[in-house]
């Protein structure tokens, strides 16, 4: 099945990466540029052409060459080269930034220094040189250190570029198909994830980001920022920090609790029949307080569950709002293709379907957590974080 | 789902067969009669879920009623019914499916039934089919309704039987005894993605369901996703007036003549989370019928003409996807109206099959307002449409008349899959 062949000419996409081998982020992500992706009951064929590859790593399994071969694109030593595909000027209408996995040190902190900023920085020179800029997208978070994620945004903006980054959560399908109202408001909110800090945890944190930055007022930027671990964190439940009934809620969307339904398939009431303790041997909460007073909680509960799922208390709603944001199986991950529908759609019109400033914020929330998770899980202020964005009021994940 | 107090009275209202409906306690008791009970079986899907409760509606919920008697026909080593029953004192187990009925006395002593005929040792006949005792369970059942005057809802997992006149005669035996009966499988209330409805009304000109699974198994569910969409066609469901099956290699020279749309299959795959990629390396590609026809070794097709003209059909793709995804095309709509109908099957993907979820609660507003909440007669016409399929396949795939399947219905207005 083919999409009708538009009489336009192609777009032309440069991609810039740290590695390009199986089920990596590029492959999955760059691939549907290369091959289409289901969207909307089609089988979608872009209309874009992938013209060059910059790849840094090329571990066993490397496929930019088969690629590049097979596609008849250019792989580039140099990111400038990629992006002038050889020539002396900027020869492309699109950058894909994809730094997700690959060799590359971690600091102090358990964050991997992946080089996006530097990837992004150099695709910025390129723009500054040639004196014209095109969309970049930027996969997963903008980078690990805050400062320079700011950057990045702020030379989209200097440079009038639409920019898009971020996790595929936000735009993943729904279990139950439910948005939060636009402009409602939010009493409190908490987010159920899983997997590793600096990987996983920032997925979960933009689901959380997702939701919560449609109350009303629009996104106001964090205050503060705190993770405890272990034993604390049930405690605080005790004390009232994290609410056991946006907890229950939450787990209530689960298909995937862990102990007792491992053992022989029951159901469980994971809060009320106080396995979680049993279940999780290292609980982390992370605790977002933002300007305006609203708070909202990541509980991290590797062990209990192995999905994502969030619940909130609207005011002028019954009960809670719950759901799962749902990660489909490997290999398909066709939640990536929801991902990639919304890139394809800024490479088109020029313009970002959401802000960058939810990446950019989440960018910033995370790299402090794991500064107070090492500063003795401290509360920490947060003044640089003020990022102040309105969401579109429009769902953007697929409900069609 | 929330039951009012008020709805519970009218629907009370609207059985007034039941014998002394309006005396029914406000907390139902329940009897189970199950085949086998181990674990991911699906009587272990459904009971869990009456004793332990289950995730909905953003709490942890606990039914209404109580499953007080459980009747369990094979006990192997991994049976898990005794530690249930020990684990809930209140739920004793029986020997006798009329003991299990009556609570060990002489009379029906619970408010309603859960017949789980699926899984356990069963005999095979010559066409395939296993026949599990689900009729005979019935009849076990309804029996002691006769000798108590007294007939309860009854809701009986799966199709209604291997054999079509059984299925008749369990749907006329409970229309004679006026007890609600609900049956079918957790397709048609599952989650979908995405979470579309087919719009009452519409005029459908061909339905597609691309699943996986094996014959007298998993083509009911998939003719289940396929009648849960098109009974909402304009005028309704009318019945079926023939079936041909196909496998093999002709299941893929019928494809390439066309005899079922192309578009529609890649609709349906266009909606799977589980698409096999043609090609190493690649994660995700859309398969050519040459990818196919490798990938796919034993094809089957059901292919089906209802009485009012619209044409449907059914593929188990094995080796293709391991989901069911349902494509139809719709008069004034230029694209494929289309979906999935989301099974998040352990223990790969999955710890819990929360499809049962939306079933379990279906079954519970019956039990509670004495009105099926979708028409039996969908099943009942699945489960013919199921041996259909079987007699097709055995008879060499040749078309197969079946007058005996003029079973008309209205849907539900409501939508009745998994949305909240």
């Amino acid at each position: 099945m083919r999409s009708p062949q538009s009489t336009t000419p192609p777009k032309r996409i440069a991609v810039v990466t740290t590695v390009y081998r199986y089920l990596s982020h590029a492959q999955h992500i760059a691939d549907r540029f290369l091959v289409g992706y289901p969207v909307n009951g089609k089988w979608h064929r872009p209309n874009m052409k992938i013209v060059s590859l910059y790849v840094d790593q090329k571990p066993e399994g490397d496929q930019s060459a088969e690629r590049a071969q097979e596609f008849e694109f250019q792989v580039y030593p140099t990111i400038p080269e990629a992006l002038r595909c050889g020539g002396g000027k900027l020869a492309v209408d699109a950058v894909l930034i994809i730094g997700e996995h690959g060799n590359y040190p971690t600091n102090e902190k358990g964050q991997i220094l992946y080089p996006r900023y530097e990837f992004f920085r150099q695709c910025v020179e390129v723009f500054e040189k040639d004196g014209r800029a095109v969309p970049v997208y930027n996969d997963k978070h903008l980078s690990y250190s805050f400062e320079k994620a700011r950057w990045m945004v702020d030379a989209s903006k200097r440079l009038n570029f639409p920019m898009l980054a971020g996790s595929s959560l936000p735009v993943t399908w729904r279990l139950p198909d439910i948005d939060l109202p636009f402009n409602c408001e939010i009493q409190s909110a908490l987010m159920v994830g899983v997997g590793g800090s600096d990987s996983m945890d920032f997925h979960a944190l933009e689901g959380l980001q997702c939701m919560v930055e449609r109350r009303k007022g629009g996104e106001t930027g964090v205050k503060a920022v705190q993770m405890i671990e272990g034993d604390a964190v049930w405690k605080a439940g005790e004390e009232g920090h994290w609410s056991k009934e946006l907890l229950t809620a939450a787990l209530s969307r689960s298909d995937s609790p862990q102990g007792w339904t491992i053992i022989d398939g029951r159901t469980q009431d994971l809060v009320g029949n106080n396995e979680l303790p049993k279940l999780v041997k290292n609980p982390a909460s992370y605790f977002i307080e933002y300007r305006d007073g609203m708070r909202t909680t990541l509980l991290i509960l590797n062990g209990a569950v192995k999905d994502f799922t969030f619940a909130a208390r609207v005011k002028g709603m019954p009960g809670i709002q719950s759901t799962q944001f749902l990660l489909t199986p490997t290999p398909n991950v066709t939640y990536s293709a929801c991902l990639v529908s919304k890139i394809e759609e800024m490479f088109e019109s020029g313009r970002a379907p959401y802000p960058v400033e939810r990446t950019l914020l989440v960018s910033g929330v995370l790299e402090s957590i794991l500064t107070s998770r090492i500063q003795e899980h401290e509360r920490l202020e947060t003044p640089h974080l003020g990022v102040q964005y309105q969401a579109p009021s429009r769902s953007q994940y697929p409900r069609a | 789902m929330n039951i009012s107090r008020r709805q519970l009275l009218v629907g009370m209202g609207a059985a007034p067969l039941l014998a002394r409906a309006q005396k029914r306690p406000m907390r139902p008791k329940i009897a189970a009669v199950v085949t086998v009970y181990f674990k991911y079986s699906h009587a272990q899907h459904i009971v869990d879920r009456f004793l332990e409760g289950y995730g909905w509606n953003s709490t942890h919920h606990r039914p209404a009623m109580d499953l007080v008697s459980l009747y369990v026909d094979q006990v192997g080593g991994n049976d898990l019914s005794r530690d249930r029953a020990a684990r809930f004192p209140t739920m004793k187990i029986y020997p006798t499916i009329a003991e299990a009925l009556t609570c060990g006395g002489s009379k029906l002593a619970v408010e309603g039934v859960v017949l789980v005929g699926e899984h356990g040792k069963y005999p095979r006949n010559e066409k395939g089919q296993t026949r599990y005792p689900r009729y005979e369970f019935f009849q076990q059942i309804v029996e002691v309704f006769r000798s108590s005057n007294r007939a309860v809802p009854l809701f009986n997992d799966k199709h209604l039987s291997w054999n079509w006149d059984y299925a008749r005669e369990m749907c006329d035996t409970s229309r004679r005894m006026k007890f609600p009966f609900m049956a079918g499988s957790s397709l048609p209330v599952t989650w979908r993605t995405p979470s579309l409805e087919m719009p009452l009304g519409s005029r459908i000109r061909e339905a597609m369901c691309v699943g996986y699974g094996g014959v007298d198994s998993y083509d009911f569910h998939a003719l289940e996703t396929i009648q849960c969409m098109v009974e909402r066609r304009k005028g309704g469901e009318t019945g079926v007036k023939w079936l041909q099956a196909y496998r093999g290699e002709k299941f893929w020279q019928a494809y390439q003549e066309g005899v079922w749309p192309k578009d529609l299959v890649e609709a349906a795959l266009c909606r799977s989370h589980t698409l096999t990629p043609s090609r190493k390396g690649f994660n995700n590609d859309f398969p050519s019928f040459d990818d196919m026809r490798r990938l796919v070794k034993n094809p089957v097709a059901y292919r089906y003409e209802h009485a009012d003209g619209l044409m449907s059909t059914m593929l188990l793709m094995n080796g293709l996807v391991e989901d069911f995804n349902f494509a139809a095309s719709l008069e004034g709509r230029s694209e494929p109206f289309s979906t999935q109908m989301y099974l998040p099957m352990p223990p790969r993907r999955t710890s819990l099959a929360n499809f049962f979820t939306p079933l379990v609660n279906n079954m519970e507003t019956m039990f509670l307002t004495g009105k099926p909440t979708y028409p039996v007669e969908r099943t009942l016409l699945t489960t013919g449409l199921t041996a259909a399929g079987v007699e097709s396949l055995y008879r060499d795939q040749v078309r197969y008349d079946t007058p005996h399947l003029a079973v008309p219905y209205r849907p539900t207005e409501e939508s009745t899959f998994w949305r909240t």
